[in-house]
């Protein structure tokens, strides 16, 4: 599978394949359809698609209603504002197991938009509160495949869905799994974990150092199948977590856990963003900036 | 049918079920427990599959929502007496997951019309002419996010959906005014497109009467009523009393006061 898709577009065009068999999925926007590329479905199914304005809570507890009558609806906004929602998502949605997919773009580091736009600390904020999956796919191909899961089964959901253009780099084996985590590279050193589309830059980065070191994709943040993690993380000598999110509650903290509750004796170092906002300036240039380029991620891995 | 009579034991189970609990809020139960029953008796019959839905957006009037329940037979004999209790269907708020009556768990207060507005939405998409029942508290009108649903019920002509507010002029500290003061209530709602009618919160005919009013197919605007209520109403010694907004275990003289006055006479 050779080309390259936005993450965030490779989700807009899943939906609506998804919604063809699926009549109950319906599509929420907070005027942000296009930038969420939810207007393919509004588009397509108009009947089936609610603007609700500059209101997401409203957004929030609207989509609760629909999916507690049966619907299961996918309300989208900037990562930022929809799981800054925090107390609407805890109540309307997880104490009422309300079965909606809350999907949360322009995650990490977005470009010039800056600091109030860009979500870095939704896996955090997501993956406290009960009853909710958390996804985050890390290639067109994996969005497309967390989709299909995500349209057949009914639990509340989040998705972080990032606006990156990602070539290919999953093959048409790869299938996504709840819980599932996938090793990308085997090696014995140094394993690379990573979700999103950090992914990708570490993969880059991995393949320029001359080392046995592995990479492990998590795209199902929660649940996570740890007895698989473990097995993989044992055949490695320390571990590495990489991700555009903040380096508190996230996947750094995930891995970090799981080593820590089954006394794995493993060193792990979380590279992501210091507890900071983060700047304006091009996508590129943020990822250079905070070393999560494939040269910082290459030196941080060379530095370990 | 509706009986005034019917309200004395409710009140009265709402006082066990707290006392026994050792805490609740009493004084927000008292106040909306007319419109509970009124509601629950002739326009959501709750063991019916596809019917009307019911939020109580402000979730702390748990006690009268259960109250009503157990008049209503839905409840197990005495599982009122298990309000508070771990693992009880009769938690402090409403919750949906142990509770299979409640349409929506509430308790943080604001979130109730923008669920109700997603029932009413599902109902249209299923062509099934089904209303959802909300109700809202005076100082909840305080949270945004009521405007947000507001806004878009208003705008949208959201017919099916019926906004009922507790008017018991007090919240958890103080009175509304003396927090928030509420001004313009009415033009504020009919601003944002709403039929607006107030009435007595306490008068069961007149809460029938101005529901069927609100499903009345000629009417051209969704409809919010603005239900004047007391807080504590029934029990003299609770009225206009916000001591008795949350409260404790009651002092023998209050519990005899308040159990004499709900006797029926």
């Amino acid at each position: 599978m050779n080309y390259s898709q936005s993450i965030r577009d490779a989700f807009g065009i899943a939906l609506v394949q998804e919604a063809k068999k699926n009549k109950n999925i319906l599509a929420i926007s907070c005027d942000l359809k296009n930038a969420c590329k939810l207007n393919y479905f509004f588009k397509k199914y108009p009947k089936r698609s609610f603007e609700i304005g500059i209101a997401e809570a409203n957004a929030i507890g609207i989509a609760a209603g629909l999916s507690m009558d049966g619907f299961r609806p996918f309300v989208a906004s900037f990562g930022s504002f929809i799981t800054g929602k925090n107390i609407e998502i805890r109540t309307s949605i997880s104490y009422n197991k309300a079965p909606v997919v809350i999907v949360g773009t322009h995650a990490g580091l977005i470009g010039s938009d800056g600091a109030t736009q860009s979500a870095l600390q939704d896996i955090a904020v997501m993956r406290s509160i009960p009853n909710i999956e958390v996804f985050q796919p890390c290639s067109p191909y994996d969005a497309k495949q967390i989709l299909k899961y995500v349209c057949r089964t009914r639990r509340p959901t989040y998705l972080r869905i990032a606006r990156n253009e990602i070539k290919e780099f999953l093959d048409k084996k790869h299938f996504f799994k709840v819980g599932m985590v996938n090793e990308i590279l085997k090696g014995s050193n140094i394993l690379v974990i990573s979700s999103g589309p950090m992914v990708r830059n570490c993969l880059d980065a991995i393949k320029r150092v001359n080392a046995k070191n592995g990479l492990l994709n998590i795209s199902s943040l929660k649940p996570l199948n740890e007895r698989l993690l473990i097995r993989i993380i044992q055949k490695y000598r320390k571990i590495l977590t990489v991700e555009d999110h903040s380096i508190f509650g996230g996947l750094g903290s995930i891995v970090s856990e799981i080593v820590t509750k089954y006394n794995l004796k493993k060193q792990v170092k979380i590279h992501g963003i210091n507890d900071t906002y983060i700047n304006s300036d091009t996508p590129g240039n943020l990822e250079k900036q905070y070393l999560l380029d494939s040269d910082g991620i290459k030196k941080i891995i060379q530095n370990y | 049918m509706l009986k005034k009579n019917d309200l004395l034991n409710i009140r009265k189970n709402i006082l066990n079920s707290i006392n026994h609990a050792d805490s609740g809020h009493l004084g927000p139960s008292y106040s909306c427990v007319e419109m509970i029953y009124v509601i629950l008796k002739k326009y959501v019959n709750l063991k019916k599959k596809f019917r009307n839905k019911f939020i109580l957006s402000k979730g702390h009037a748990a006690p009268a929502f259960y109250a009503v329940l157990d008049h209503l037979k839905l409840l197990k004999k005495n599982e009122l007496n298990t309000l508070r209790k771990f693992n009880s269907r009769l938690q402090g708020h409403p919750d949906k997951k142990k509770l299979a009556y409640v349409d929506s768990g509430t308790g943080a207060l604001g979130q109730g019309l923008s669920v109700s507005i997603g029932y009413a939405l599902s109902a249209k998409l299923k062509n099934r002419e089904n209303y959802v029942f909300c109700i809202l508290g005076d100082g909840e009108l305080q949270e945004g996010q009521t405007w947000e649903a507001a806004m878009y019920i208003g705008v949208k002509r959201l017919k099916n959906v019926i906004t009922l507010i507790d008017a018991n002029k007090f919240q958890n500290e103080y009175s509304v005014k003396d927090t928030l003061e509420e001004i313009n209530i009415k033009k504020k709602w009919q601003a944002f497109g709403f039929n607006f009618f107030k009435i007595n919160g306490h008068s069961l005919k007149d809460i029938d009467n101005t529901i069927k009013k609100c499903m009345n197919k000629k009417i051209n605007k969704p409809c919010v009523i603005y239900c004047d209520t007391i807080k504590g109403k029934g029990v003299s010694i609770f009225e206009n009393n916000n001591k008795y907004h949350s409260i404790k275990k009651l002092s023998t003289e209050e519990y005899e006061t308040a159990i004499r006055e709900l006797s029926i006479k």
